[in-house]
């Protein structure tokens, strides 16, 4: 009996902790996604979910239209990339909009510098990996 | 043999990622050949199979990384080896445009036979600064400490990196970066004591080491309380060129380093990324403690790191975003080394009064698919290296291929 309740006990641990690691906020909506090449004019490091670590966020402006964007990008790549003001970029995402606000794409697919990061999967599971210190392994020779 | 050892290891490794709930798992397999494992000019083909299962969950601003990696040689078995590696990060946010990095970490890596002595535990520490001057301009402030004991002392260091860059963006999409760093590596103790030498034979290790080398390989390191021995010696097949020094001074040694690198960068439209850099490293403090090092392929040997040369390097790349997601990288890179406090020896073992210096050519491509959570590559590198000491004068080539696979082990959608 004792060792039943210890499982039960211990399974209840598990879900809760798997709850804990569900967050508030705008979900990624698969209905709105959008798809805009714009400039990046301010890099932002911002509280965006409780419990989570703030997001790097990118206030772009859209090519053509000049049209403002905040870009919800990852937790991570605040120290994981370097994203420059000026820059060029491709965001595939999910629009979230609110009156008066500047709204909001979260990224699922963002191409940088010539190369594609794909931060989500097509259902908006996130994607990303760590810092610098993720980074870790072997090198074997160069850079690649 | 191999094949039973990955079976062994697979479910463990799984296992070891069920408690990923809520966070991200990644399972990575990568195949290699390569026609010269020891990078000398008596070359050892072998083939490499490695797999590595790494979680990665997320407790607000603090994050749990940890992989345990599988390499199994199929000629050289003793080389096989298991790694264990956990470590926590941490995000300081300081105000919107900068941020302070924490993280700790432990690691170690297992080796068996002969290889028994590069086994390893360690800690690391790191710390870091981010913050943007301006939209277009980066500065970074970083320091890394690392302490590591080895199944053969001899190895057994404390280090520290600190290192500060900057960088600048331009409107022409190009990028200048500035970086400099000052490394500090301390053998906490690298010498055998000289009562273990005959008297008559004290004068000079090359005539001890000759061609033969340092022991053998049934020579037990454990038994000898870190002797230096046991992986071989001057061209002594399978674990070459390794010699420490003897001194009946006790304590350790240091070499420290300083070095400047320069990186200018060029994207063109959205499809081609070239770059070209170029590194300076002194050697401003101490020596190198043994008196030779070795480079494995695959393999971190503990006698030779960026602690242990000085010279020049320069690099060029291009990168090519080929459609449907494919990547192309390739990379030519010419490295001038010095190997302070490091002698040339001839192929018999005899001191050709030389400190031991490095010319490297090394050729390089690798080809990448990303799919949705699968990204497949296959690599290839050529090298050309010519040395002071002939025994390093080699030539080879080394494939790649191999897929990383991650997948979501919670149930987090939108947000986070």
């Amino acid at each position: 009996m004792r060792s039943k309740i210890a499982v039960l006990a211990f399974a209840a641990a598990l879900a809760a902790g798997a709850a804990a690691g569900q967050t508030s906020g705008p979900f990624y909506n698969v209905d709105k996604e959008v798809r805009v090449e714009a400039a990046v004019r301010e890099v932002l490091l911002e509280p965006r979910y409780k419990g989570t670590a703030p997001f790097l966020v990118l206030r772009v402006e859209e090519s053509g239209s000049g049209k403002a964007y905040n870009v919800e990008i990852a937790p991570s790549w605040f120290f994981g990339q370097d994203v420059h003001g000026g820059e060029k970029v491709r965001i595939v995402g999910s629009l979230v909009e609110a009156p008066g606000a500047t709204p909001t794409i979260i990224a699922r697919e963002l191409r940088l510098r010539g190369e594609t990061f794909q931060l989500r999967d097509k259902r908006g599971f996130p994607n990303w990996q760590g810092g610098p210190q993720r980074k870790r392994g072997i090198r074997r020779f160069g850079g690649f | 043999m191999m094949r039973k050892k990955m079976r062994r290891i697979v479910p463990f490794l799984a296992l070891a990622a069920l408690p990923a709930w809520g966070g991200t798992v990644y399972m990575t397999f990568n195949q290699h050949a390569t026609r010269n494992l020891f990078q000398t000019r008596d070359a050892v083909a072998d083939r490499i199979s490695a797999f590595s299962l790494a979680i990665d969950q997320d407790f607000s601003a603090l994050s749990l990384v940890a992989k345990a990696e599988y390499s199994a040689f199929q000629e050289t078995s003793g080389l096989s080896s298991f790694a264990a590696d956990i470590g926590l990060d941490y995000l300081v946010p300081s105000g919107r445009k900068s941020a302070f990095y924490f993280a700790a970490g432990g690691a170690g890596q297992f080796y068996q036979q002969i290889y028994g002595s590069f086994s390893s535990l360690g800690a690391n520490l790191l710390g870091a600064f981010k913050t943007y001057l301006a939209p277009s301009s980066i500065l970074k402030l970083q320091w890394q400490g690392q302490y590591a004991v080895y199944r053969d002392s001899l190895f057994d260091f404390l280090s520290h990196r600190t290192s500060l860059s900057i960088d600048k963006y331009f409107p022409s999409q190009t990028t200048l970066k500035a970086d400099a760093e000052w490394g500090y590596k301390y053998f906490l103790h690298p010498f055998l004591p000289e009562l273990m030498l005959e008297p008559a034979a004290s004068t000079s290790m090359a005539a001890l080491t000759g061609g033969g080398g340092m022991g053998g390989p049934g020579q037990s390191v454990a038994d000898s309380g870190g002797s230096g021995a046991g992986w071989g010696g001057q061209r002594y097949q399978g674990g070459e060129g390794f010699i420490p020094r003897y001194s009946n001074s006790g304590g350790g040694v240091g070499i420290g380093h300083l070095s400047v690198s320069l990186l200018a960068a060029q994207g063109i439209g959205d499809v081609i990324g070239l770059s070209a850099s170029a590194v300076r490293q002194w050697i401003v403090a101490g020596e190198n403690p043994f008196l030779s090092v070795e480079e494995f392929y695959f393999v971190q040997n503990p006698s030779a790191d960026s602690f242990s040369w000085e010279g020049d390097q320069l690099t060029g790349r291009i990168s090519l975003n080929i459609p449907w997601d494919v990547t192309l990288k390739t990379g030519y890179t010419y490295a001038d080394r010095t190997f302070p406090g490091v002698e040339s020896m001839s192929l018999d073992g005899v001191p050709l009064g030389l400190v031991r210096s490095d010319r490297r050519h090394l050729l390089e491509a690798r080809l990448q698919k990303d799919f949705r959570r699968l990204s497949v590559f296959v690599a290839y590198s050529y090298i050309d290296n010519t040395s002071t000491d002939p025994l390093f004068v080699w030539k080879s080539h080394f494939i790649t291929g191999g897929f990383e696979w991650n997948l979501p082990a919670g149930r987090r959608k939108g947000g986070a």
